[in-house]
């Protein structure tokens, strides 16, 4: 053990206040603190002991050269040992300064050394004792010592450097040392010692932070997921058998579509029993058990119960098929009734019938319709067929009627059609009304209605009591169909239902008429009428020469409009005193389109009234000038003032309401007029139908002549005309109890309804009249 | 009654149609105008498309469900009205 410790001064301290070098220091005194920590005690020792010997060192770099320990044995031999540890003398020289040896203490000269950045350690130290001596020399006596010791670890990392430049340095050193010692030994030398940049050697940041610190709380919250470890201890494990019956484990699928989940869901509030069923899931399955759980139920529940069970078990539906199976030839008999009874095979049944009538008709209903006609591609078309076709279109440009099909079915064979009508709603809906007109064989009368879907057999069958001379489908009430029947009834039919009696009849009223209803009609006075007179009502005239109104108030109760008193006969000159008056029967009437007070009334002696709805005494006017019975009397559709009337002297008239002679007289042959109609498409277009022959004027095209004539088969007498409202179609009914339907084709069409020329018409005849001084035309 | 089978009389007389065949849900015909042979095979094949229509018809739309189906071939048309417990095949010709 050295006693020549040299103590430094501990103003290495001051300097090394820079924080970079504190820094590197204070990491030093952290890293070595537990090693130091042993040695400190044996440091302060000799610190201490040391102490007491301090000498200042001087440190200037030119001193003297150190004052090595030097072992010698008894021989002389230099036995000094060698450092173990020689560091690189030319990194540390710059920064240590010298070195000197513990031996130096002549240099007693205690100076100042601020510039002192470190210190070194004792050349003594660099014996065998080397590591136990990293403790610093202080060379003052102050209360520095005490900070000495633990200020000496700081300088620790310096140590070895210092220990290690030590030798080299002593090296050298000795060479010098006899040279310079004689003249430098005086020379005081200031040794400027200046700290150099901080060198980083390594730089281990923390990742502890001491719980103390400021920084502790935001590291704790920062660490939320610890990994903790635990150790549990395991028990020894213990072996335990139990046995049970094998689980038998089915695979079961289901395919299950969109619809399949949609009616599983729907049927969620019906019983179980078809939950269970439907939830089966098979597809094939589900309508078969669906409609068999339905068709069981009545059969009693233990049946149903049985279906029930079978369903529930996993493999039932296999079983659940047998068992339907094994049921079914009982069954079979009611399925076929119940099937056929129930409503909606019916309905099935009435579609499908229009279906197949449909394939059938096709191209007539396409004519009918005026739609293209699309023949069919796998259609063979016979020879006959195409003569017949291209006969007809040779003579394509002469109008001509189209045949396009027959209403006709058993049940109207040989009954006269004496009226027909459309439904104001819906205009494929054809009432027809079957009843001779003569009073001699008479029989219970018919209404059809027929629809266009279905020429073979009517939609609704009504058999009534009389032959039936009216009818008329209401406008307001689209299903309620009045019939006039041969002896006087009036009932009204709801044409939805097929009951076959009538809502109402007229049968109680007492004022009921006495002869044939010969024309109904439903009037809507809906303008400028007061009070109970707004809405439809039903007016008819008959036989016993009464327009009546009638009222549908707990029972037809019926109004007389205007009774058809004849007017004062003149026979041989003297005036016919009418003390008895009689009443014309009157046989046909029509409101006026625009105007619902005023109409005319056709009686059987050939005068044609006209009157008004609120004044029943008088007739507004009357014209004379058929010579039988007028049939029918119309307003033409599109000119106010100009109507059409026919009657059985072979004469149709024109006239104009403010003439009291008729315009024109139209008459082909010498046939009986029974029907005659304005065409709804064409102001000078109307039909006519005499005996044995259909003919369709057209006035621009001849007054004298008929443009198209058809000639009926022998036998048979067209009795009603029709035409349709909406295509140019006519309907002509005839005596044997068929309703033909014929296309008008060829017929000058118009762009508008050429009203004007029906009046330039009248204009060129009235002005023709005038001049040639003609007074009436002949009928 | 009468009037059904009067109805299915009229269908049968008119012009062109083959055959009138009644079939229950599961596919057994139940009455027919036409021999057993050709009354068995249509019932079949057209059970099965009828499951395939309506399976289709309600895949698109769960709501939705088959009326009619029509299925127009060169020699002759058919013709089903499908419904719940039962269908209705008519086998017509119409150029006939």
């Amino acid at each position: 053990m050295s006693n020549t410790t040299v103590k430094q001064k501990r103003t290495a301290l001051k300097v090394a206040k820079s924080s970079k070098t504190l820094n590197v220091s204070s990491g030093v005194f952290r890293v070595n603190q537990s090693i130091t920590k042993t040695i400190n005690p044996s440091i302060s020792g000799k610190s201490f002991s040391s102490a007491s010997d301090s000498k200042v060192l001087d440190k200037s770099l030119a001193q003297t050269p150190k004052h090595t320990v030097q072992v010698f044995d008894e021989h002389g031999q230099d036995v000094t040992p060698h450092p173990l540890y020689n560091p690189d003398p030319g990194v540390l020289q710059p920064k240590q300064g010298k070195i000197f040896p513990a031996h130096d203490t002549s240099w007693t000269t205690v100076t100042d050394f601020p510039s002192v950045a470190f210190q070194t350690t004792n050349a003594s130290f660099t014996g065998p004792f080397t590591k136990s001596f990293f403790g610093s020399v202080s060379a003052s006596r102050t209360s520095q010592t005490t900070e000495s010791v633990t200020d000496e670890t700081k300088d620790l990392l310096v140590k070895p450097d210092l220990s290690s430049s030590l030798s080299d340095v002593q090296a050298r050193r000795e060479e010098v040392k006899e040279q310079v010692r004689e003249d430098i030994i005086d020379r005081v030398v200031d040794s400027y010692l200046t700290e150099t940049e901080t060198i980083w050697l390594l730089d281990i940041p923390a990742v502890s932070v001491s719980e103390d610190s400021e920084d502790a709380e935001a590291v704790k919250e920062r660490n939320k997921y610890v990994e903790r470890s635990m150790q549990t201890f395991n028990d020894a494990p213990k072996t335990k058998e139990v046995q049970s019956d094998s689980i038998t484990m089915v695979d079961k699928a289901v395919m299950s579509s969109t619809w399949d989940m949609y009616d599983s869901f729907c049927n969620k509030g019906d019983a179980s029993e078809n939950i269970v069923v439907s939830a089966e899931g098979k597809k094939a399955t589900v309508p078969d058990s669906s409609s068999m759980n339905h068709l069981l139920n009545p059969s009693g529940p233990d049946q149903s119960m049985s279906v029930f069970s079978t369903t529930s078990t996993v493999s039932g539906s296999s079983a659940h098929l047998e068992k339907m199976t094994c049921v079914l030839p009982v069954e079979e008999e009611p399925d076929l009734e119940l099937i056929l009874q129930s409503d909606k095979f019916k309905q099935d049944l009435a579609v499908m019938e229009r279906v197949v009538l449909a394939n059938i008709f096709q191209p007539k209903l396409a004519a009918y319709r005026q739609l293209p006609v699309i023949e069919d591609p796998d259609c063979v078309q016979t020879q006959i067929e195409e003569e017949s076709w291209t006969e007809q279109s040779k003579n394509s440009l002469s109008p001509f009627l189209e045949h396009l099909w027959v209403f006709k079915c058993e049940l109207t064979k040989g009954r006269n059609v004496s009226s027909m009508t459309w439904n104001k709603k819906n205009p494929d809906l054809l009432a027809v009304g079957y009843g001779q007109l003569d009073f001699k064989d008479q029989k219970p009368g018919l209404v059809c209605c027929w629809s266009l879907k279905n020429p073979t057999w009517p939609d609704r069958i009504f058999h009534c009591e009389s032959g039936v001379t009216a009818l008329d489908f209401s406008a307001c009430n689209a299903n309620q169909l009045a019939v006039g029947m041969y002896d006087g009834t009036i009932a009204i039919y709801n044409v939805q239902t097929t009951e076959q009696t009538p809502i109402i009849d007229s049968s109680d009223c007492a004022n009921m008429h006495a002869c044939p209803v010969w024309q109904l009609r439903w009037v809507d006075h809906d303008t400028g009428l007061a009070g109970e007179d707004k809405g439809e009502m039903l007016i008819s005239v008959s036989g016993d020469g009464r327009i009546s109104k009638w009222i549908h108030y707990k029972g037809l109760e019926c109004v007389d409009l205007m009774k058809l008193k004849s007017p004062n006969m003149i026979v041989n000159n003297q005036r016919w005193n009418p003390k008895i008056l009689s009443l014309a029967p009157g046989l046909c009437f029509d409101f006026h389109p625009n105007d619902s007070k005023v109409y005319l009334a056709g009686t059987e002696e050939g005068h044609i009234h006209k009157c008004s709805y609120s004044y029943n005494e008088q007739f507004l006017e009357t014209y004379k000038a058929h010579t039988g019975p007028v049939y029918k009397v119309t307003w033409s559709p599109f000119c106010p003032d100009i109507f059409l009337s026919c009657s059985s002297d072979w004469t149709i008239y024109l006239w104009r309401q403010d003439l009291s002679k008729p315009v024109l007289g139209f008459t082909s042959g010498q046939k009986v007029v029974f029907d005659i109609m304005w065409s709804p498409h064409c102001a000078t277009v109307f039909g006519a139908v005499r005996e044995g022959k259909v003919e369709i004027w057209d006035l621009r095209v001849s007054s004298l002549d008929p443009t198209i004539v058809s000639v009926t088969n022998p036998g048979v007498n067209p009795t009603a005309l029709l035409f349709t409202p909406e295509t140019d179609c006519v309907l002509v009914g005839d005596s044997e109890g068929q309703v033909t339907v014929y296309k008008l084709k060829n017929l000058p069409a118009g762009d508008s309804t050429q009203v004007e020329a029906l009046e330039d018409v009248i204009r060129t005849t009235l002005s023709s009249k005038h001049t040639l001084g003609k007074t009436d035309r002949d009928a | 009654m009468a009037e059904v089978e009067e109805t299915i009389k009229r269908i049968q007389s008119q012009k062109g149609v083959q055959g009138i065949i009644i079939v229950n849900a599961e596919g057994i015909p139940i009455k027919s105008t036409l021999d057993n042979s050709s009354t068995v095979q249509y019932a079949g094949n057209v059970h099965q498309l009828l499951l395939k229509a309506r399976g289709m018809v309600r895949d698109i739309d769960p709501q939705n469900d088959l009326t009619f189906l029509r299925v127009r071939s060169k020699k002759n048309e058919i013709m089903i009205a499908p419904d719940k417990d039962y269908f209705l095949i008519v086998i017509q010709n119409p150029t006939e």
